[in-house]
């Protein structure tokens, strides 16, 4: 957290040549309100777009947010499983809307202990390929940064549980935080990431 | 959560915030502390610079959506490159382009397919253009009942001089086949997931072919700024900024009509005189969003502002609409009669047109200060505001808050 938002610092840099022109647009700063079910809105939500798309929004009830996870399902195709849509509208509903019912719960099967399951249903692989950057690093880069780094394992359990700063770009990771996986989990993905070979 | 989690973010992110600020002293960039409270909930917003721009409002980081302060258009109707909005849908924008190898290409149901270089299109005849650029979603805060969506106060828009080529010539170039409907638009800029609907919008053949529907490589005389669309965009005057399309690099010309997610069920109005249907309800049938339609604000006094009893102000501001060019503007005072303001010059019919009126007010007190609108047709600025599901095309009559001294 404290990192991500210590790289608010913006990077303002325009570069011409005759023939490219290039930009570079600010590190980005803000993740979800802490609460119930904010680790999988970061997970899920900031893969597409930043926070802010969430707190500028009018207070409303439920049924807005409901609609609003519908549509990122439904027209924007963003892959959340089915079985944590109620806990994303529950989460927002109550942190950026008016709902002040009670939170769902949010529960992560932790008998799940393939990492590339985990990795699929908590959106890693969504800004994440094992072969080709997509917003994050290919984890054969990973793997490689690390291959000599005798505390590879805890970086990459770190970067997991705390996020990143933004050193691969300008979209720092969202923390995964213990609130939702296991230490079992966060060392069997950690593992997996580091197992990638570069081809 | 309890609320004493979310003050404690809060003042965290206020520490951050602060401690973010004493950091950059030290590097060679400026960054801006300031932030802004537009007039409706959950309106606080920070003032930020971004490449080639002054500080402008953010709404959103990625993709970026930055408005423009209000202040700016008192600087004259032409709204400068460094101030103007922006906004993207999908956050694969481009941040590095090749102005070599870039090109524009024209297919579908066309003879000649055409792949043009932007030296390519400097070669044709040129045609300039004053024209009004207005987000859809443009006042979108002030929408009441609120709606879901970007949440623009009225800075969503801007006025430029746009250079370029129409669109007519270089479609005769290629040669249509007697069966196209509409041509497509594509840009650059991509989604973030493969899955998502890439962003391209559809123009029916007629409009496309008007002569007046252009590709821009030219913003006020200079080249676009990249987050407006650099090298080249779509210039569609008198329509929502919707079919402006940034980056255009595929121009698709087809016997059928567009039916992708951007055209259908995004930016679609009621399909009604007014594009607008009782508050909290579903409109019957929808079209695409289309022309503007008229507006007008005061821009030489803001909400808030003091002035002196007694003494004459001289008000400023602008009107536009979707090309049928402003008639009159006529401004009141507390509800008083409407006085005739003078129209300043005229730049063409898509263009923000200045105007101007004197103000007197005799005694000290709240005044509340309108401006109407009314164009060639007779269409004019609605005392009730209008209401869409969506919060497009906001155009109620305009009132700041005076505190006569």
């Amino acid at each position: 957290m404290k990192n991500i938002l210590i790289a608010s610092i913006l990077t303002i840099g325009l570069v011409a040549s005759a023939k490219v022109v290039t930009i570079q647009l600010p590190v980005e700063t803000g993740t979800y309100k802490q609460g119930d079910g904010v680790t999988l809105a970061n997970a899920q939500c900031l893969t597409c777009h930043s926070a802010d798309y969430a707190s500028m929004q009018p207070p409303k009830p439920r049924d807005f947010w409901s609609a609003e996870v519908g549509k990122m399902k439904a027209k924007y195709a963003a892959n959340i499983p089915d079985d944590q849509t109620n806990a994303l509208v529950a989460y927002f509903a109550k942190n950026y809307g008016t709902d002040t019912g009670t939170t769902t719960t949010v529960h992560f099967d932790s008998t799940i202990l393939d990492p590339q399951v985990i990795a699929t249903k908590m959106g890693c692989l969504q800004c994440h390929n094992t072969d080709k950057k997509i917003i994050g690093p290919a984890y054969k880069d990973v793997a490689l940064k690390y291959s000599k780094d005798p505390n590879a394992m805890d970086r990459v359990r770190e970067q997991i549980v705390n996020g990143g700063s933004g050193k691969w770009g300008t979209v720092p990771m969202p923390p995964y935080g213990h609130a939702l996986l296991t230490q079992e989990q966060i060392d069997a993905l950690a593992k997996w990431v580091l197992s990638q070979k570069v081809q | 959560m309890p609320n004493s989690s979310d003050s404690s973010a809060h003042s965290r992110r206020a520490f951050l915030r602060k401690t973010a600020i004493a950091a950059a002293g030290l590097t060679a960039t400026p960054l801006l502390a300031e932030t802004i409270k537009m007039p409706f909930a959950n309106g606080d917003r920070d003032l930020v610079r971004y490449p080639q721009k002054r500080p402008m409002i953010r709404l959103t980081t990625r993709p970026p959506q930055l408005e423009t302060p209000f202040a700016v258009f008192n600087e004259g109707v032409i709204t400068p490159n460094d101030a103007f909005f922006v906004r993207y849908h999908l956050a694969g924008i481009p941040t590095s382009i090749d102005t070599d190898t870039f090109r524009v290409d024209i297919k579908g149901t066309v003879n000649n397919p055409l792949s043009l270089s932007l030296a390519d299109l400097k070669k044709f005849d040129a045609k300039e253009v004053v024209a009004v650029l207005q987000c859809s979603g443009n006042s979108r805060g002030f929408v009441m009942p609120r709606v879901g969506g970007g949440q623009s106060g009225n800075g969503a828009m801007g006025n430029a001089k746009w250079k370029g080529v129409p669109l007519k010539t270089i479609l005769a170039k290629a040669g249509l086949k007697a069966d196209s409907k509409q041509v497509t638009f594509n840009g650059l800029d991509k989604p973030v997931v493969e899955k998502t609907p890439d962003f391209a919008k559809a123009l029916d053949i007629d409009h496309a072919t008007d002569g007046e529907v252009m590709i821009a490589y030219e913003m006020n005389g200079k080249e676009l700024p990249v987050l407006n669309g650099f090298p080249v965009r779509l210039i569609v005057p008198g329509y929502y900024g919707t079919y402006w399309v940034k980056h255009v690099n595929d121009i698709t010309v087809i016997n059928d009509t567009l039916n992708n997610f951007w055209m259908n069920p995004a930016y679609r109005i009621p399909d009604n005189e007014t594009a607008s249907c009782d508050p909290g309800t579903a409109p019957k049938a929808t079209v695409p969003i289309n022309r503007y339609n008229v507006r007008s604000f005061l821009t030489s006094l803001q909400d808030g502002a003091q002035v002196k009893a007694g003494q004459t102000i001289n008000l400023k501001g602008i009107a536009f609409d979707g090309g049928i060019g402003i008639r009159e503007v006529v401004v009141s005072s507390n509800n008083g009669a409407w006085t005739q303001a003078k129209l300043g010059k005229d730049l063409g019919k898509y263009s923000f047109r200045e105007w101007h009126a004197k103000w007197t007010p005799a005694r000290p007190g709240n005044y509340t200060l309108r401006v109407r609108a009314t164009n060639n047709s007779g269409q004019m600025q609605t005392e009730k505001p209008l209401w869409n599901p969506s919060g497009y095309m906001h155009n109620t009559i305009e009132t700041t808050q005076i505190a006569v001294v």
